[in-house]
């Protein structure tokens, strides 16, 4: 195998590849490297934990086709440390060689043959605009739970609306629901149950781009943006019923500058140690942000809101209230609650397509 | 339980396709019909495995230097093939109903709320993951600092030297890996002897000791949706 390319293709392609690479607790040994193949002009770079499949297609100067397998960890931080310019990579029964200006390295490979061949999934396609997804994206894989005792709490779930398609995540403290009305990936009442890891690297690849194709099969995904595929493996088992979770009634409603809450919540939270919590006491004068630690201090802070309803003090871990009203969209926000041990509902003013479940913390 | 130890290969054959050539590998069929592939490393992970409910066909072979070929079916069209060309070692064994996991409880219960809640550990901490895999093992928890850089955390009910020696070896592994580095280490126990201590602050990990009944107590204000 031989071919020539630009170092910033080389360094685009292995670094998102390398991304899903087994390279902790992997006992394949195979699976910790890189898989790159050249057919023509075309370098195909696949990085996997069998889980998270990424394969990255690159346009390079093909000399002799061939695949080859190098190590995943090396192979990126050798090309990223080298100058611009042209790099040429050889492989030969002695090892892989790449050379750039004065550099040259010679690596050890393993066995192409080795390296299991992936089916790509079936299934029809479905294209859409990346940056409606994006945003969808990070508003709910942040409340996914990164605790693998419970599996399904890991992943997202997609789901089939009468108007479109429904991501929701949880981690049982929060819950997340995104609605992308008009949008249609699943058959008619389908859900599917997507790892957020996979997710959170779709998001990271969209950046920029304009598109986003998805196609699911029974037991996979898979995400294409421009020249980058990510496969997943789809979570099997049963998503909590969060219907029933999202309160119909909202005695109380408190409609605050989003921005102004959130820096308050920051600066309050410094005396929230110890993982204490941020109280909320809401009253028809407004808000007023209150943290106490025994035996460090506490500070209060008061908010301009608008409120409606019975004086209520509901307290709250500080960063998941600032994770929801990260990101949550528009310059107001809404936060309707029933009782201090009831979930709280965070919305934005002007968008119903977003919604944060958060629950208080109990305090005495 | 049927524990084989031979010189096989393997072919799977399902969501993908993956083929291990010929080695000796342990290979174990349990009683509910899981079928897993052992390399002689590796805490937990095989090689190659099928969970429960599987089919398990075993053909005998005429062909030279091929004792067996066990084909181990699932019902959503999976298929494990082995080739067993040499058994060196074989066992059954009836095991009964197991009882279950009897981790240490209070350590395990530690982990989780610790977990829950980092911040109790440090200030700005949280949790990327539990149970981080390593090459050597899991990590109990690995975290995030408020500056972003990684934080490898062993959580111990009795802080001592070995405790210690165990994160050092952590993180050394945890330190290859560019995507990770630079990672720091926290041990944390009820109670770190003083012994353990002096190692860690030779060693640049830092040590915490929490109050497990005070944890408990945080715990039970943390509600939950479900």
């Amino acid at each position: 195998m031989k071919f020539r390319c630009e170092r910033d293709v080389l360094d685009h392609a292995f670094s998102i590849a390398r991304r899903a690479v087994a390279g902790r607790g992997g006992t394949l040994q195979v699976l910790s490297g890189l898989h790159l193949t050249v057919e023509g002009n075309r370098l195909t770079v696949v990085g996997s934990d069998m889980d998270l499949t990424v394969r990255v297609t690159a346009e390079v100067g093909g000399d002799v086709d061939g695949s080859v397998v190098l190590s995943a960890q090396l192979a990126a931080e050798i090309v990223r440390a080298l100058d611009s310019g042209q790099v040429e990579v050889s492989v030969t029964d002695d090892g892989a060689n790449l050379v750039s200006g004065r550099s040259d390295f010679s690596l050890r490979v393993m066995s192409a043959e080795d390296y299991p061949k992936f089916e790509v999934p079936g299934g029809e396609s479905v294209t859409l605009d990346a940056g409606s997804v994006a945003d969808a994206l990070e508003q709910v894989t942040l409340a996914a739970s990164m605790d693998d005792a419970r599996q399904v709490l890991t992943g997202v779930l997609m789901a089939a609306e009468a108007d479109g398609l429904r991501l929701v995540a949880t981690d049982s403290y929060r819950l997340a629901v995104r609605d992308l009305p008009g949008t249609s990936v699943l058959g008619r009442d389908q859900t599917v149950l997507v790892p957020s890891r996979a997710l959170q690297m779709v998001g990271k690849i969209l950046g920029d781009a304009d598109e986003l194709t998805i196609r699911l099969g029974e037991r996979d995904a898979v995400f294409e943006v421009g020249d980058v595929q990510v496969e997943t493996r789809l979570i099997e088992g049963e998503f909590p019923n969060y219907g029933g979770l999202i309160p119909d009634d909202h005695p109380n409603a408190l409609v605050v500058d989003r921005v102004a809450l959130q820096e308050a919540v920051r600066r309050v939270r410094i005396l929230a140690q110890e993982a204490t919590p941020v109280r909320l006491a809401m009253s028809s004068d407004g808000l007023e942000l209150v943290a106490i630690t025994q035996d460090v201090g506490q500070a209060r802070e008061t908010v301009d809101a608008e409120y409606t309803g019975e004086d209520l003090t509901v307290a709250f871990n500080p960063q998941f209230l600032l994770d929801g009203l990260e990101v949550s969209p528009g310059d107001e926000v809404r936060l309707e609650t029933s009782e201090a041990s009831r979930p709280a509902v965070l919305r934005s003013i002007g968008d119903e397509q977003f919604l944060y479940l958060l629950m208080p913390v109990r305090v005495s | 339980m049927r524990v084989v130890v031979a010189r096989c290969t393997v072919d799977y054959d399902g969501r993908l396709t993956a083929h291990l050539p010929e080695a000796i590998r342990l290979l174990m069929v349990k009683a509910d019909g899981c079928v897993a592939v052992h390399a002689d490393g590796g805490a937990y992970k095989p090689l190659n495995w099928m969970n429960a409910p599987n089919t398990l066909t075993v053909v005998e072979s005429d062909e030279d230097g091929v004792e067996a070929v066990w084909t181990v079916r699932s019902p959503k069209g999976e298929v494990l093939a082995i080739t067993v060309h040499e058994v060196l070692a074989e066992l059954d064994h009836e095991m009964g109903v197991d009882p279950g996991l009897q981790k240490d409880g209070v350590e395990a219960h530690l982990q989780e709320l610790l977990a829950a809640d980092p911040t109790t550990i440090a200030d700005g901490l949280r949790l990327v993951r539990r149970e981080f895999p390593t090459d050597i093992g899991p990590v109990d928890l690995l975290c995030r600092d408020a500056d972003g850089e990684a934080v490898a955390v062993e959580v111990k009910r009795r802080g001592e030297i070995d405790g210690v020696e165990q994160l050092t070896r952590y993180l050394d592994f945890l330190n290859r890996d560019p995507m990770l580095r630079p990672v720091r280490g926290i041990f944390v126990a009820q109670e770190i002897r003083p012994q353990a201590r002096v190692l860690a602050e030779d060693r640049d990990i830092g040590w915490v000791e929490v109050d497990y009944d005070e944890l408990r107590g945080i715990e039970s204000d943390a509600l939950r949706l479900f």
